[in-house]
C-alpha cells in the first residue's frame, strides 16, 4: 500500500472544493466563514505533498513553512469575519 | 512513503475529508465547531503522515481554535443578502473545480513521483520563516495583529452598548 502525489492533491482538492461550496452556498455568514480554513487546509496539504514530492534540487521544508503560514492565517482571517460579523449583529 | 506511512495517511485524510464535507454540509454551530476540530485532527494526522510534524502541531491548535470560535455562543447569526441564483451557480462552480482538479491532478505526470526528505524541522522551518521568507511572515503577523485589534475593538463596542 501506498500514497503518490495524486492522492494527495485529490485529499487536497476535496478540501479546497468543500471549503468553495460552504462559502457559497450557505447564507449564514458564520457557515459560510467556516469554508474559509477548509479552502487554507487543502492548499496546505497541496503545497506539503509537493514538497515531499517534488524532485531534488527543491527545499522540501518549504511546504511545512507554507503550512504553518496558511494555518496560522486560516485562524485569523476567521478571528477576523467573525468579529466583524458580531459587529454587525448587535446593530 | 512505506505502508504505515501511506496508512496514517490515507485514514487521516479520510478523517479530514469527511470533516470538511461535514462543515459544508451540515447545519448547527456547535456541531459544525465539532466537525471543523475533527478536519483539523484528520489535516494534522495528514501532515504527520507526509513528514510535516512542525505543521502538524501549528495546524492542530490553529484548527481547534477555530473550530472553538465556530462553536461559540458569542456572535449571532447573519444571513447574506445574495440571491439564492448566485448561491447556486458558487455550489455549481465549486463541483466545476473540483472535476477540473481531479482531471488535472489525474492527467498530469505526477505519479511517478518519489516521496523525499522527512522529519519535525523545526528550527530550519523557524529559519525559513524568519530569515529566508519574512516578508510572508510579516504579511501573516499583520493579518494576526489587525484580526486580534479588531476582535478586541468589537468586544469593547459590544461591552459598551451593554
Amino acid at each position: 500500500m501506498t500514497a503518490n502525489l495524486v492522492t494527495v492533491f485529490f485529499v487536497a482538492g476535496a478540501l479546497f472544493v468543500a471549503g468553495v461550496f460552504a462559502a457559497a452556498w450557505r447564507r449564514d455568514v458564520s457557515s459560510a466563514l467556516a469554508g474559509i480554513p477548509l479552502i487554507l487546509a487543502g492548499a496546505g496539504i497541496a503545497f506539503v505533498g509537493v514538497a515531499r514530492f517534488a524532485g531534488a534540487g527543491t527545499p522540501h521544508l518549504f511546504g511545512q513553512e507554507v503550512a504553518v503560514l496558511l494555518a496560522v492565517a486560516a485562524t485569523a482571517l476567521l478571528t477576523l469575519g467573525l468579529g466583524i460579523a458580531g459587529r454587525e449583529g448587535t446593530r | 512513503m512505506d505502508s504505515l506511512h501511506a496508512i496514517g495517511f490515507y485514514v487521516s485524510s479520510g478523517v479530514s475529508v469527511i470533516g470538511g464535507l461535514g462543515v459544508a454540509f451540515l447545519g448547527g454551530r456547535m456541531l459544525r465547531g465539532v466537525l471543523l476540530a475533527i478536519c483539523g485532527v484528520g489535516l494534522a494526522g495528514t501532515y504527520v503522515s507526509l513528514g510535516a510534524g512542525f505543521a502538524a502541531i501549528v495546524a492542530l491548535v490553529c484548527y481547534i481554535g477555530c473550530a472553538v470560535l465556530i462553536a461559540g455562543p458569542r456572535y449571532r447569526s447573519i444571513q447574506t443578502v445574495i440571491g439564492p441564483m448566485w448561491r447556486q451557480l458558487g455550489a455549481v462552480g465549486a463541483g466545476a473545480l473540483l472535476l477540473v482538479l481531479g482531471f488535472s491532478a489525474f492527467r498530469g505526470s505526477f505519479v511517478s513521483a518519489k516521496p523525499f526528505g522527512d522529519g519535525f524541522g523545526a528550527a530550519d522551518i523557524g529559519r525559513l520563516l524568519f530569515a529566508h521568507d519574512a516578508l510572508a511572515t510579516d504579511a501573516i503577523a499583520a493579518l494576526v495583529l489587525i484580526s486580534l485589534v479588531g476582535a478586541y475593538a468589537v468586544w469593547r463596542v459590544r461591552e459598551r452598548s451593554r
